[in-house]
């Protein structure tokens, strides 16, 4: 950034200044983690597994449609309605993982290129309704759809209560992972799938629990973000939230606590994007550098590990 | 029927040669044991560095020449962090598409939406162009097409499989502590390739700007990247599959435009789906069917471990 002719200790200050110092930058602060801490979850239970999930945008924005098509198409009261809403979210989400999940588990089809290329069908489709029939004709100039009446309820100012779904799930996620017996045979299958084929655990059936619940994860992150930031569906509504979840994720190593603390950077380093737009900074200048976090988090990963070792002298033959 | 034949081809191959161009590359990476899964984000970086550079001074081979400098240096930092670090190839792979396709992005916006300033032109080749469907489709378009659909391949596959040299990168990709104690280099070989491969798909960037599209705007690449990712696995990592399977993808993007033009009966939204269904499709259904047949293709064994001498 200093390349492009920006005050770089100005602007960092500006950023920490408006992220934390005002009630306003907090609130929007909260407004990124909600989302970012969900589809880190996602891409974390699945790298527990060793697998990795790259289409938590695409179940993000499946999320998003369904639980849109319930709020626009069906009514009721609001509470009932929030939840219709929330579980249709993690159905879209996770029947949108569902057919990598079935080719990973039983055919062996690496599940990294078919989750990201799902993403793109995802991103048409909303594009496609939010064009065609799901457009609001009463705004002209925006392609959305219409206002959706039912909204999570605050917990502050703007910020709503997704944030506080979003952390409750991380401490799930952590004790469900820690203490449970599936948790264990997830985490044993993921360190050593052979040793835990040996021992008993039916590690196909797992394989496929785990990425139909990531995608259910990312896709209740879609539901929250249509009903409680958003209160439309529109095309670029998951913002990058599913791209970020991995790096979020990586940077967590996958432990659903660390994935909060990691969301937390991330989130102000994108609200710092945002704050620095103001001053000529590109939201892509934003994810490039986020791209630069990752590069050095796998190189430091791997130099954080590294010690050098001196083998044992080979004893002479009798 | 003959005409509309012709126009399908023509499209296949161009639509195909930036596939072609990416997943070749992919080959000469993934032979030597290491997945780059950045190629989106050099594609991107090649791509723009290409109209960049026709825009100061139009040529087009400059802008291709500097497209492949780009893919070097990007490639060689991806190298670095893979084969000379050894960190996880999934991770700086897919850091390599964010940063590629976001340092893109921002560098591209005064260009987005803007014509090349130079381009590749079509050149009808005397006699071949004659061929009825083959001449127009094939032989009357740009000369890079002859370099991604005939030379590169045969070159790659004579490199892979009729050298010492090419027995050597495969066996650096199948087992590198064998490889190393037979005395072949591993790492400077694995450097040498990733980075070249990553050079091949920075030139289908720019194959993409200054010939297919050509044009530059936000998001052009649009999955390619993976798309290629995907059909080296599909070709199980042989050049000519690779060419094969390309063509394969590029008529079914090719479907998708002719649908588009002529009013089709079907939704434009799903018709522009097609290349990433198309691929997943294309994925799982031979898995499903020639059980024996996947495993003759398989990925080389060492693919995506990083080499530690003295370590197991």
């Amino acid at each position: 950034m200093a390349a492009a002719g920006h005050n770089v200790l100005h602007l960092v200050w500006e950023v920490i200044d408006s992220s934390f110092g005002t009630q306003v930058g907090l609130e929007d602060l909260g407004l990124l983690l909600s989302p970012l801490v969900l589809t880190g979850l996602a891409a974390a239970v699945t790298l527990r597994m060793g697998l990795w999930n790259i289409g938590a945008e695409g179940q993000f924005y499946a999320g998003a449609v369904c639980a849109t098509a319930i709020g626009l198409f069906y009514s009721g009261p609001s509470p009932l309605m929030l939840v219709a809403m929330a579980i249709a979210g993690v159905i879209g989400g996770a029947a949108w993982i569902c057919i990598p999940a079935v080719a990973r588990a039983f055919l062996e089809v690496n599940e990294i290129i078919t989750t990201l290329l799902m993403n793109f069908v995802a991103i048409l489709l909303v594009n496609a309704l939010c064009t065609g029939p799901w457009r609001d004709k009463a705004q002209a100039i925006t392609s959305a759809t219409a206002a959706i009446p039912y909204k999570v309820p605050e917990l502050a100012g703007d910020l709503h209560w997704g944030l506080g779904v979003a952390v409750l799930l991380a401490i799930a996620m952590a004790l469900i992972l820690t203490f449970t017996k599936w948790g264990f045979e997830v985490r044993i299958a993921g360190g050593n799938r052979e040793a835990a084929l040996y021992a008993g655990v039916p590690v196909q059936k797992r394989l496929l629990q785990v990425m139909l619940l990531s995608g259910g994860i990312a896709g209740l992150a879609g539901m929250l973000e249509v009903a409680g930031t958003v209160h439309h569906l529109q095309g670029g509504i998951s913002n990058n939230f599913g791209y970020l979840g991995v790096v979020v994720a990586v940077i967590a190593s996958g432990a659903p606590l660390a994935v909060i603390a990691a969301g937390l950077l991330m989130a102000v380093i994108l609200n710092g994007g945002i704050v620095l737009q103001s001053h000529g900074v590109s939201t892509y200048e934003v994810l490039s550098l986020t791209g630069l976090v990752l590069f050095f988090v796998a190189a430091g990963e791997q130099l954080a590990h590294y010690q050098l070792t001196t083998l044992a002298p080979r004893q002479p033959l009798p | 029927m003959i005409d509309l034949f012709t126009g399908i081809l023509s499209t296949a191959f161009l639509a195909g040669g930036v596939l072609a161009l990416g997943a070749l590359g992919e080959v000469l990476a993934e032979r030597v044991g290491v997945i780059n899964l950045g190629l989106e984000g050099l594609m991107a970086l090649g791509g723009i560095s290409a109209i960049i550079t026709v825009s100061q001074y139009p040529v087009p081979t400059a802008g291709l020449l500097v497209a492949i400098i780009v893919g070097l240096v990007f490639g060689s930092l991806f190298a670095a962090g893979t084969v000379l670090l050894r960190a996880n190839q999934t991770l700086c792979g897919l850091a390599l598409t964010i940063l590629g396709s976001g340092l893109a992005a921002a560098v591209g916006r005064p260009f987005s939406g803007q014509p090349a300033r130079a381009t590749f032109d079509s050149i009808a080749i005397p006699l071949l162009s004659k061929i009825p469907v083959l001449g127009e489709s094939f032989f009357s378009q740009n000369l890079l097409l002859y370099i991604i659909w005939i030379v590169l391949p045969i070159l790659i596959h004579w490199l892979l499989f009729s050298t010492r040299h090419g027995i050597n990168m495969r066996a650096v990709g199948e087992s590198p502590a064998a490889a190393d104690a037979v005395g072949i280099p591993v790492t400077p070989i694995r450097f040498c390739y990733v980075t070249a491969g990553a050079s091949l798909a920075s030139a289908a960037g720019g194959y993409l700007t200054l010939a297919f599209v050509p044009s530059w705007s936000d998001g052009i690449v649009a999955g390619r990247g993976w798309i290629a990712v995907a059909l080296v696995i599909f070709a199980g990592y042989r050049p000519y599959r690779v060419a094969f399977g390309a063509l394969l993808f590029g008529i079914i993007t090719a479907l998708g435009f002719v649908g588009q033009a002529r009013n089709w009966p079907i939704t434009p939204a799903l018709l522009s789906m097609f290349p990433y269904l198309g691929t997943i499709a294309f994925m799982i259904v031979p898995a499903l069917i020639w059980k024996r047949m996947h495993r003759r293709l398989a990925a080389p064994a060492a693919l995506g471990v990083g080499y530690f001498r003295d370590q197991d």
